[in-house]
């Protein structure tokens, strides 16, 4: 009886160690990357800050893996989908079903998000949207999405029409012209801005255009615009519409009270060195996380990183430090909680462990905070201005909601 | 060669082709890789009919292949409909466009390639137009979630194939065919010998075009999510173009051996290498329109062997 009861206890604690998973040699994660054509200015910030944290890691000996009980390194497998939406798409299955990647990191921004949506959802595979904030993404009956560093861009724009009904109506701000390119990011927060603004009724929307993203030129439409002398102008654009509009707009000599810009200063440095000082002073734009600082609880500081960055990416080298760069390690950091809480490499054990993040994870770019949908509504978008700080310099201050602010705004021409 | 030797040599071939994307899906898991294949390797024969029977080369072919994209998308989001039925619209919607830019035939080399071009500039324009955003999404492009079946899409896609594969046997094979190929070489003399010139033209343009918006149709299915600047992306007609130029145009195995070949490069560069894929690319570009202008399968006609 004795020698039963001792094989059967052997056999169960030999079926107990090998229920117990044996640990990968390395962490593969999968990402895309665009380093030509008209997203490579938003996506290789995002890839350059992401890689980034990924050397510190493996330089650390790795990422902490809850699920093995140990630390393991990181296997990186990037490819560039150079823009294009359809090899983006091939690139996304060939991560998922040749490469077999544990962690899926969509490219950078709406457009090459999109196309990964449905593939991973197909293959059940769990997506890390850094910057894909298009609100079609996230729907009820999908759990394998959930965006990292961006609230959706519906969330974006509040600030500004509720400082235009507020501080700018007191200065005498009453019309505004919105000028948007026709993507799913900027659009949406263009039909956002005019919602808003048409529900207070403080502020009147004279005009209202959207241009296609590769719109070049802004000479004709910024006429059109001073034509009807609207008080505030707002360009809803990437990187590549706000240096044309920027500096069309500098070049035409029209003057507004409020001209705001997103890139302005979510890529100060990058916009700066294209458009030159005296074309960005007193714009106002977004607050991003690579010019406010949140106090975080999980990795580098916003100066820490921006030094570890230069020191990486010396100035001049490639790509400039902006909001971008910290999305993309910010997306790391939440991969780095989501290991280190996850039971297992499971997808669903991976969409588990990274909505259990929501609320709790505070890093340089805020709260992260996701809807039950994946949609992240924790980090916020405070209106700032670039403000002349001595000779050629601006500072981008915070100067709305009030309790975020760090400066006053300037209303003029 | 005798003519039934002919048929059974190209229909096993055909067959062959078929047979092998089929099993394909079964081996290699990028399923959506393998589509891609199955989508050029039938666009490649689309501008066979067209090109290779009747000598236009339409640079605008991807008006054909958008058409089709949202003729299958409109009719689906809007009357909800199964995507069979979508596909059906999809063919109706290329053929319709093809049928409006038949006066486009009047014209010829250049001309005729810059303006069915342009025409297909036109019609993404139109798609694209925010002013239609409630009718085609304009800008924000298509998403087509409620349909989204990638194994249904990949078959019917495989069906477009063979059909359009068998199309090309038959043309290669019947009297129709060689009076395309006789107005190609010379239309006048055709036209003296009986042959109806413009019937043939017209017949071998609308074959073509619905082929390439069933494409588009099955495209937009498959993929389920998709911009305007995808379905129109003139990559689309240029891929399609030297697959076939690179084979061999008129033959049923050159578009195949363009495709299988430069497509296959262009996954392996494009993925491993991306950065040498465009040196790589046109290199190959630039040698074949030195020493074999009329495609690969040249080497074997030149010497008087027939090729399937």
């Amino acid at each position: 009886m004795k020698s039963k009861l001792l094989a059967v206890g052997m056999l169960l604690a030999a079926g107990s160690v090998q229920a117990q998973p044996s640990a990968p040699a390395e962490i593969k994660v999968g990402a895309l990357y665009a380093s030509s054509g008209p997203y490579a200015s938003i996506s290789m910030p995002v890839f350059d800050g992401f890689k980034l944290w990924v050397d510190q890691v493996n330089a650390g000996g790795g990422v902490e893996v809850k699920a093995f009980g140990k630390k393991i390194p990181l296997k990186l497998i990037a490819y560039d989908d150079q823009s294009s939406t359809a090899t983006a798409a091939t690139l996304y299955n060939q991560l998922i079903t040749q490469d077999h990647v544990d962690l899926l990191i969509a490219d950078s921004g709406s457009v090459l998000t999109s196309v990964g949506v449905p593939i991973a959802k197909e293959h059940k595979q769990f997506l890390f949207d850094v910057s894909g904030t298009g609100a079609a993404f996230f729907t009820d009956d999908n759990p394998y999405v959930a965006l990292m560093a961006d609230p959706v861009s519906t969330i974006w724009p509040h600030y500004i029409s509720d400082f235009l009904g507020d501080e700018g109506a007191k200065a005498g701000i009453k019309t505004v012209a919105i000028l948007y390119s026709t993507n799913d990011f900027t659009g949406t927060q263009a039909a956002a801005l005019k919602g808003f603004f048409e529900r207070d009724g403080k502020v009147k929307v004279v005009y209202y255009q959207g241009v296609p993203t590769s719109t070049s030129n802004y000479t004709v439409l910024i006429n059109n615009i001073a034509a009807l002398n609207p008080d505030a102008v707002l360009e809803l654009g990437y990187v590549g519409n706000d240096i044309a509009f920027l500096r069309n707009l500098q070049d035409s000599g029209n003057q507004f009270k409020f001209v705001f810009s997103i890139y302005a200063g979510t890529e100060k440095e990058e916009i700066e060195k294209n458009v030159g000082v005296s074309a960005l002073t007193n714009i106002y734009s977004y607050v991003p996380p690579s010019n406010y600082v949140y106090k975080p609880e999980v990795g580098m500081t916003q100066q820490e990183f921006h030094a570890a960055w230069d020191k990486k990416y010396p100035p001049g080298s490639g790509v400039a430090f902006g909001a971008n760069a910290v999305y993309g390690y910010m997306t790391g950091l939440v991969v780095e909680q989501t290991l280190a809480t996850t039971k297992s490499l499971d997808q669903m054990d991976i969409h588990n462990a990274v909505f259990a993040l929501s609320g709790k994870l505070k890093t340089l770019d805020g709260t992260f905070e996701l809807r039950k949908d994946g949609a992240q509504i924790g980090e916020v978008t405070p209106l700032g201005q670039l403000q002349p700080a001595g000779k050629d310099e601006l500072n981008l201050i915070a100067v709305y909601p009030p309790d975020l602010a760090n400066g006053k705004a300037v209303i003029g021409k | 060669m005798h003519k039934p030797n002919r048929i059974i040599l190209d229909a096993a071939i055909a067959t062959a082709v078929v047979a092998v994307m089929g099993i394909a899906r079964g081996v290699y898991s990028n399923e959506l890789m393998l589509f891609n294949f199955i989508m050029f390797l039938t666009l490649a024969q689309g501008l066979n009919i067209i090109y290779g029977f009747t000598g236009y080369l339409p640079f605008g072919y991807v008006g054909f292949y958008g058409a089709g994209a949202y003729g299958f998308s409109l009719v689906v989001m809007h009357l909800h409909v199964p995507a069979m039925v979508g596909m059906v619209a999809a063919g109706v919607a290329a053929l319709v466009l093809g049928v409006i830019l038949l006066p486009l035939l009047r014209l010829s080399g250049a001309y005729f390639a810059i303006a069915s071009m342009a025409a297909a500039q036109a019609v993404y324009e139109i798609v694209a137009n925010l002013d239609l955003e409630s009718v085609t999404k304009g800008p924000y492009g298509v998403s087509l979630s409620d349909v989204f079946a990638p194994a249904t899409s990949y078959y019917v896609a495989l069906a477009i194939l063979a059909g359009t594969l068998f199309l090309v046997v038959w043309l290669r094979n019947s009297r129709f065919g060689m009076s395309l190929q006789a107005i190609r070489d010379d239309s006048v003399s055709a036209a003296m010998a009986g042959v109806s010139v413009v019937r043939g033209r017209t017949i071998a343009w609308l074959l073509s075009a619905s082929i390439a918006g069933l494409v588009g149709g099955v495209f937009a299915w498959h993929i389920s999510v998709f911009y305007p600047d995808t379905a129109f992306d003139l990559s689309v007609s240029i891929f399609s173009t030297v697959f076939l130029l690179f084979g061999g145009a008129t033959t049923l195995s050159g578009p195949l051996l363009g495709v299988f070949i430069l497509y296959g490069i262009y996954n392996v560069i494009g993925i491993a290498v991306p950065q040498y894929f465009q040196f790589t690319y046109g290199a190959l570009i630039v040698l074949l329109v030195l020493f074999l202008p009329n495609g690969l399968v040249s080497l074997l006609t030149n010497r008087g062997i027939r090729v399937p």
